[in-house]
């Protein structure tokens, strides 16, 4: 090579020359997707939701299959038993077997909370869209523990529907994402998704403790704990329809 | 008739015989007719900017719509014509200004709240006279053009929603297949209204961004057409019917705001009652001036139908006389009338109610409006009603006998 084009090159090459192994944010977030949700997955899990004034716990049973099949279904406390949620590509129907009633949740409702959580309904339906939606940019890359931990800024493009100002992520190299924080456009946190506790279950480390909470009032949250979860289990795609929604046959 | 002129000028003398009772009666009666008139301006004035407000806000004096939207103002019904269809049919029929428009309802979110709004895709130049604020008074700036990204929202619920120009928000609504129909918008400009509620109903956005948002190639859900004047839009009614058949549904702005529309025929009838209710006062103190005149003029009467006056000549002096203080007196309320009216026509600040004013639609500014129509009904009806109240003492003495009214003591 000729040695005027060294210095150049080496001018061009170095800012990535920094993070030799720094991956792209965008796979970053969607392997940890991924790596969360599997291929399909089978999941018992408490969520506890939290005010200054009361606590209420719900166990559930979630299945996912693919990005857009996803099916949650209460078990306790008996008075909930059956509500459930089934979300595909783009839509979210809820049932409660109390008024035995399929009931689409139209738009007006998306942002909404869901079962009564500090999550809303868009973010159980549409947890995916932060993959596409989003721009990604590798913040920083720190050790924390012996592992490598990428933080990773998310702004949403021009018409996203988002809200946030700007998302940022904590995923470890392993995938098990450790805090997810959104924004508002004056850059000041409104809430954000921390994990508590991390684990060995169904072949892989997850997340197992997670607790959402809002910035202005830190002792309202919701935690979601997950106690049993399998991955890559056979599903059949019978089970994310409306009339299994309806008449529970799993 | 011969007696006429004789009965007017004994009529105007006697009138001025007592001229301090007169004086006050007419003084009674002016005042009576100003506050009939300038009362019913204030009301006028309130309820037309009213409907001036909620046109402008509807807007369009006549307006087409899918026969179901009226009930159900959803995506689903849509107008069945294509863009171009629409041009055609409307382009070249001379109203004063229409245009096809995108209205649906939505929910705009923000980091911290959401509410419902109605959503309007508009082509901004086809709008320019039938939107209801001016563009150049926008903060920030109006849309561009039919296909502009940005968001044009009212101040109020920009305060709301804890936004401001330059800040995204997001849009959701239903597309018709019922699937959710969503997308980010940056805010570009915040209009004011005369009212905070309408600030907070209304959100604009580019017509071509609003259908490629909802999936709905280039159909709309209203065309609005706007006449010269809101109480004259037969014409533009006939001529939008005239052209389209069953499949649409043409309504004007009475029948799509029926509370405008029965807060305006209220308002006749408001006007009619409060004019006789005034003269129902009035008259206590008529009739009692023409009795007492009347009474202080029994041997005159009674000479005048000895020296041959016939009874019906006395009915008419009393009439005459009657009629003649009423003129007076509408005369001078008329014009005191019109001479405090107009110089408030620029408006009377009533912003200490602003809050109540607007709970009805009321905007903070008050207008008073003086109109022809009252002022003539006021006048009719006080001289129609005045002549029936004076029938009863002008018959009274028309009907006494010459002999006892002249010895009467």
């Amino acid at each position: 090579m000729n040695k005027r084009w060294i210095l150049p090159f080496i001018l061009l090459v170095s800012p990535t020359l920094g993070h030799g192994e720094e991956r792209d944010g965008r796979a970053i977030v969607k392997d940890a997707i991924d790596h969360w949700r599997g291929q399909s997955s089978y999941t018992e899990m408490t969520m506890v939701i939290h005010r200054p004034d009361w606590e209420r716990s719900m166990t559930m049973r979630a299945w996912t299959m693919g990005d857009d099949h996803s099916l949650v279904r209460v078990i306790e406390p008996a008075k909930d038993r059956g509500n459930g949620t089934l979300t595909d590509k783009k839509s979210m129907w809820s049932y409660s077997p109390k008024i035995n009633r399929v009931i689409k949740v139209p738009s007006s409702l998306m942002g909404q909370s869901w079962m009564g959580s500090d999550f809303s309904n868009k973010d159980i339906a549409r947890a995916d869209d932060i993959i596409d939606e989003y721009e990604h940019r590798v913040l920083r890359v720190e050790e924390v523990d012996g592992i490598t931990v990428n933080e990773i800024e998310s702004i949403p493009h021009e018409d996203a529907a988002v809200v946030w100002g700007r998302e940022v992520l904590r995923i470890r190299d392993d995938h098990v994402v450790l805090e997810h924080s959104f924004y508002d456009q004056d850059g000041a946190l409104v809430k954000s998704l921390k994990t508590l506790e991390i684990v060995e279950m169904g072949g892989r480390t997850i997340a197992s403790r997670q607790r959402m909470s809002k910035a202005d009032k830190p002792d309202e949250w919701t935690e979601v704990a997950v106690n049993d979860v399998e991955y890559e289990v056979p599903l059949k795609e019978s089970l994310f329809t409306l009339s299994n929604l309806r008449n529970p046959r799993d | 008739m011969r007696l006429t002129p004789v009965l007017f000028r004994l009529a105007w003398r006697n009138l001025w015989r007592n001229h301090r009772r007169t004086i006050i009666m007419l003084g009674a009666v002016g005042v009576g007719v100003w506050a009939m008139i300038f009362m019913t301006a204030l009301t006028r004035g309130m309820v037309d900017q009213m409907v001036i407000d909620s046109i402008g806000v509807l807007p369009g004096h006549v307006q087409m719509h899918h026969p179901d939207f009226q009930d159900d103002p959803s995506i689903s019904n849509r107008i069945p014509f294509q863009e171009a269809e629409l041009q055609e049919r409307f382009a070249g029929a001379g109203f004063k200004a229409w245009a096809s428009r995108v209205r649906v309802p939505a929910v705009i979110s923000s980091e911290r709240e959401s509410r419902g709004v109605t959503l309007l895709g508009v082509d901004p130049d086809a709008e320019r006279d039938i939107s209801f604020f001016d563009y150049d008074a926008v903060d920030g700036r109006y849309l561009t053009d039919a296909s502009d990204q940005g968001i044009v929202i009212g101040k109020k619920l920009a305060e709301t929603l804890e936004t401001g120009i330059g800040k995204r928000v997001v849009l959701m609504s239903q597309d018709p297949d019922n699937d959710i129909a969503d997308r980010g918008f940056r805010v570009i400009g915040l209009y004011a209204a005369t009212t905070k509620s309408v600030e907070e109903s209304y959100a604009y956005i580019g017509k071509s961004t609003a259908q490629q948002m909802l999936n709905i190639g280039d159909e709309t859900t209203e065309v609005v057409f706007l006449g010269d004047d809101y109480r004259d839009i037969e014409g533009t009614y006939k001529a939008v019917s005239s052209v389209v058949d069953a499949s649409v549904s043409v309504l004007r702005w009475h029948e799509i705001d029926t509370y405008l529309g029965t807060m305006m025929r209220v308002m006749d009838g408001f006007v009619l009652i409060w004019v006789v209710v005034i003269f129902m006062a009035l008259s206590f103190g008529l009739v009692n001036t023409l009795v007492m005149a009347v009474f202080e003029r029994v041997r005159e009467i009674g000479l005048m139908l000895a020296l041959g006056m016939k009874p019906g000549s006395i009915l008419g002096q009393i009439l005459i006389e009657s009629m003649l203080l009423l003129t007076l007196g509408l005369a001078a309320g008329n014009a005191l009338a019109w001479a405090t009216v107009v110089p408030l026509e620029d408006g009377i600040d009533i912003s200490i109610v602003a809050e109540g004013m607007e709970m009805w639609g009321a905007s903070s500014m008050l207008y008073p409006k003086l109109y022809a129509s009252d002022m003539i009904l006021a006048t009719g009806v006080v001289l129609l009603l005045g002549f029936l109240a004076s029938l009863a003492p002008a018959w009274r003495a028309s009907r006494y006998k010459p002999v006892e009214a002249i010895t009467k003591v």
